[in-house]
């Protein structure tokens, strides 16, 4: 009997020691820092290499501490590594940047014309490997650059001293002052890159910084890297906040339960921890410069190629219920492609949403009665009248979009009669690879911008457009685009118009079937200020600050 | 021994080549490209980057290519983090992984044994009453419910804890309770069943005959009779600790591997779904050698030997 009252009192010692070292090691409550921000990010960082980065965590790491020409500020696009905002010559074909020398590098060299020469090159150079090459077509040479047609050194952009860089384009491009804020135009330091080779960009200790930030002690694959501020950044006196921590964390009830603790000063939120925290004073959401959209599939089914059809599955989806009750993130409803707070008029600044016409528009609202009617007089156009249709709606197959595909399913049954959706949510890349394929009706798909500009959505829906995957198609609509391009590239009034033109033209068709802007919901700790989300889907952290 | 143990390793290497041979060609059957930007990307540009990574060659040819890497150690390097290397990557990843999963192994399989133990031994009383019935609890919540509440009431109510992040050890407290609770449950209902037995059985009863106290007996013959069909399920238990706690550690925001694992096949990364999945493979193999080892060792009637051509 000893002996077992001996074995239960082993257990429960093992197991009370086990509480106790765990208690001493975490009693300690963290005291309020007013020198370090820390944010709840979504993934981590792929890669710290400007020529090779893609996704938008990698942007924002890289946004903190390297710096290109321009910078965004609120949504002006302010000179940065350049002296000035520059003006074209030569008909729109020719940049001359002339650097600031003050600007450093962390180590104290200075940023010169070479390191940007060089790090453009890395972004066409085929054996780099850039899945942003395409961004530099129109810069002189590139396109046949990362074909291989011609030498990397071929480049249109030369270093014509230390301190002035020339950048030869092919055609115009209207958005080139946009591209300039954006990563993959950074320099990298040469000596760094030529030093790690393949490995530039797989840590930290590859990086030499140019911008307000440096980052410290990463490894690749790490769940949370620190930031911290760059003393030889040439404006480092703008710069507030010393520390920026970032730390990957998924699970939403974990980033709310964290963000009330006070260990985050900010961090998204989804699902229904989004929902539930929908009136706390705390939550905000942020619009982004991207759009969910509906294709149908006129190749495979010709009923689509009318537009009546095309109109009434429009109207059947009611956009605010959809947004509010499945979504519940942020996200906002739209009525065009293009979405809204990216891009301006350049005269009048107004956004590009509110430029376009609102008859268009209206094919993009709640009308079931007018869905129906459409509906039937489109059969009745293509004689299908009384036919039946099992159509098969694509997405993909995170939580929301099944969702959504279940939303869209029951309000197209419910409103058109004689439709059967099946649903097929696949994984992302079986998504992609049967859009391409046209294996399916209808799909949901989304866009997210490369720089902000209409131009970047509108582009994919010309005639035979790699991902115009519904093969929808009209003369108009092409001719709006070239022209954009070629006849009124330098004109920005003329091209904007066409660009609002083409925008009509897709509403009023309803070739494409807009759906959403994506949006995020946030958790924002009141005290951490100056949060300057600019189009370019980035923050501009130097002018953060924590309110003591 | 030394035989066997050389035929097993045989067996090991060969099972690791089948196993990279068939996900190798399986995970190529997967549709898209391992690029991240493929949507934007045209067709021509895709044509260069398969160039760039040699997957515009047959299949066959690629394999054997990348056979030819593996066997100079070379495991590729990574699509979704850029030129980073799969071992690397693999090993900067691994350590979270491995520590919680061998700290709830065992204290798991060490306070399953003993609260099956002591249940046994009391049979039908209420100390077996409470053992059986925390043993079917913690079969029964799933190890992400239990990971939330240890969350929500030790961390986040009374502040015993660190919410979540990989900071330190006590970090890792509440991920191991969480993943501990399944395999202690499992452990304490297997060792009851067999300790009842052994309890039951003729050299028990004769080694009370010859004077020893019922203590004596229980830690000198019946404890470690009664532990092999623990053994038994040791190893499928490691095994879904490695594979099945990428749940908790996404509550817990811990930088592991099982992630990885997941993300690899989401994006088509073809070096690091053949390198986790070579290295799973390795582990589980040389599980189930150690586990076939420590019979013999916790036995004597299983003797590992040619002669007997066990195994």
């Amino acid at each position: 009997m000893k002996r077992e009252k001996s074995l239960i009192l082993g257990v429960t010692t093992v197991a009370v020691t086990l509480l106790l070292a765990a208690c001493g090691n975490s009693g300690s409550k963290e005291t309020a820092k007013t020198d370090t921000a820390s944010f709840a990010t979504s993934d981590v960082i792929a890669t710290m290499d400007s020529a090779l980065n893609t996704d938008v965590i990698g942007a924002q790491a890289l946004t903190d501490t390297m710096e290109g020409l321009y910078r965004y500020e609120g949504k002006d696009i302010k000179p940065a590594i350049a002296t000035k905002i520059v003006k074209p010559t030569n008909n729109g074909l020719t940049y001359t940047f002339p650097l600031r020398k003050n600007a450093k590098w962390s180590n104290g060299q200075p940023v010169t014309a070479a390191d940007f020469v060089n790090a453009w090159r890395r972004v066409v150079d085929p054996k780099v490997g850039s899945q942003y090459a395409y961004i530099y077509e129109g810069i002189k040479n590139a396109a046949d650059i990362t074909t291989g047609k011609q030498p990397v050194d071929s480049l249109g952009v030369i270093a014509k001293d230390q301190h002035t860089l020339e950048v030869t384009l092919e055609k115009p491009i209207p958005y080139f002052s946009q591209l300039m804020t954006s990563s993959t135009f950074f320099p990298q330091y040469t000596d760094a890159v030529q030093k790690a080779g393949k490995r530039y960009g797989t840590n930290s200790k590859t990086l030499v910084f140019n911008g307000p930030y440096k980052l410290e002690n990463w490894n690749g694959p790490d769940s949370s890297w620190q930031e911290v501020k760059n003393t030889k950044y040439w404006n480092a006196k703008a710069v507030k906040v010393k520390t920026l921590k970032y730390q990957v964390v998924k699970d939403p009830s974990t980033a709310l339960n964290l963000f009330q603790s006070n260990k985050l000063d900010r961090t998204s939120i989804s699902g229904d921890t989004a929902k539930q925290m929908k009136n706390d004073t705390h939550y905000s959401t942020l619009q982004k410069s991207a759009t969910f959209y509906m294709q149908v599939n006129q190749e495979k089914n010709p009923i689509f190629k009318n537009p009546k059809i095309r109109q009434a599955i429009s109207m059947t989806i009611n956009r605010k219920e959809l947004v509010a009750q499945v979504l519940g993130d942020g996200s906002s409803p739209i009525s065009a492609l293009t979405p809204k707070n990216m891009s301006f008029n350049p005269t009048t600044k107004q956004d590009f949403v509110s430029d376009l016409d609102p008859v268009g528009k209206q094919n993009a609202t709640y009308k079931p009665k007018e869905a129906a009617k459409l509906w039937k007089e489109g059969l009745a156009e293509t004689g299908q009248t009384g036919k039946t249709f099992n159509y098969t709606l694509l997405g993909d197959d995170t939580d929301a979009a099944k969702k959504q595909a279940e939303y869209l399913q029951n309000t197209l049954e419910k409103n058109l009669s004689g439709l059967k959706v099946t649903l097929a949510n696949v994984p992302f890349k079986t998504r992609l690879t049967r859009s391409t394929n046209g294996d399916f009706d209808m799909v949901v798909s989304a866009w997210n911008a490369d720089f902000p500009d209409p131009i970047t959505f509108l582009d994919l829906f010309v005639t035979g457009g790699d991902n115009n995957n519904g093969h929808w198609s009209n003369a108009e609509y092409d001719a709006q685009i070239k022209a954009s391009k070629v006849d009124n590239a330098n004109d920005p009034n003329a091209r904007w118009q066409n660009l609002v033109k083409a925008q009509d033209i897709m509403n009023t068709e309803s070739g494409v079937i807009p759906l959403y802007q994506s949006g995020v919901a946030y958790l924002t700790n009141p005290s951490l200020k100056g949060l300057d989300y600019g189009p370019s889907g980035n923050y501009n952290n130097v002018s953060l600050y924590l309110k003591k | 021994m030394s035989k066997y143990l050389l035929k097993r390793i045989f067996y090991l290497v060969l099972t690791l080549f089948i196993v990279a041979s068939v996900t190798f060609f399986m995970m190529k059957l997967m549709p898209g490209t391992p690029y991240t930007n493929q949507e934007k990307m045209s067709a021509d540009q895709l044509r260069i980057m398969n160039e760039q990574y040699g997957l515009n060659k047959p299949l066959i040819q690629q394999y054997f290519i990348y056979l030819g890497g593996l066997l100079h150690g070379d495991f590729g390097t990574s699509f979704q983090f850029n030129n980073q290397p799969v071992l690397s990557l693999i090993l900067t990843r691994l350590g979270p992984s491995l520590q919680i999963g061998a700290q709830a192994m065992i204290i798991g399989s060490l306070l399953g044994i003993l609260l099956g133990a002591v249940a046994a031994i009391r049979k039908n009383t209420w100390v077996d009453g409470v053992a059986t019935f925390f043993s079917i609890v913690g079969i029964s919540i799933p190890n992400f419910v239990l990971a939330v509440l240890l969350q929500f009431f030790l961390a986040f109510k009374l502040q015993l804890f660190p919410i979540a992040l990989w900071d330190g050890w006590s970090s890792s407290i509440l991920p191991t309770l969480a993943l501990a609770v399944a395999p202690l449950a499992n452990t304490a209902r297997f060792m009851r069943t067999e300790m009842v037995d052994v309890l039951n059985s003729d050299y028990i009863e004769l080694a009370k005959a010859k004077g020893n106290s019922k203590w004596q007996t229980v830690a000198k013959h019946a404890l470690r009779n009664s532990m092999i069909p623990v053994v038994t399920i040791i190893g499928p238990m490691a095994v879904n600790l490695m594979t099945g706690s990428l749940v908790v550690e996404n509550i817990f925001s811990i930088p592991g591997i099982g992630e990885q694992f997941v993300k690899s096949i989401m994006t088509n990364d073809y070096p690091t779904i053949m390198g986790l999945t070579i290295f799973y493979s390795f582990l589980l193999t040389v599980i189930i050698l150690v586990v076939d080892i420590l019979y013999g060792v916790i036995d004597p009637r299983i003797r590992l030997s040619d002669s007997q051509g066990a195994h």
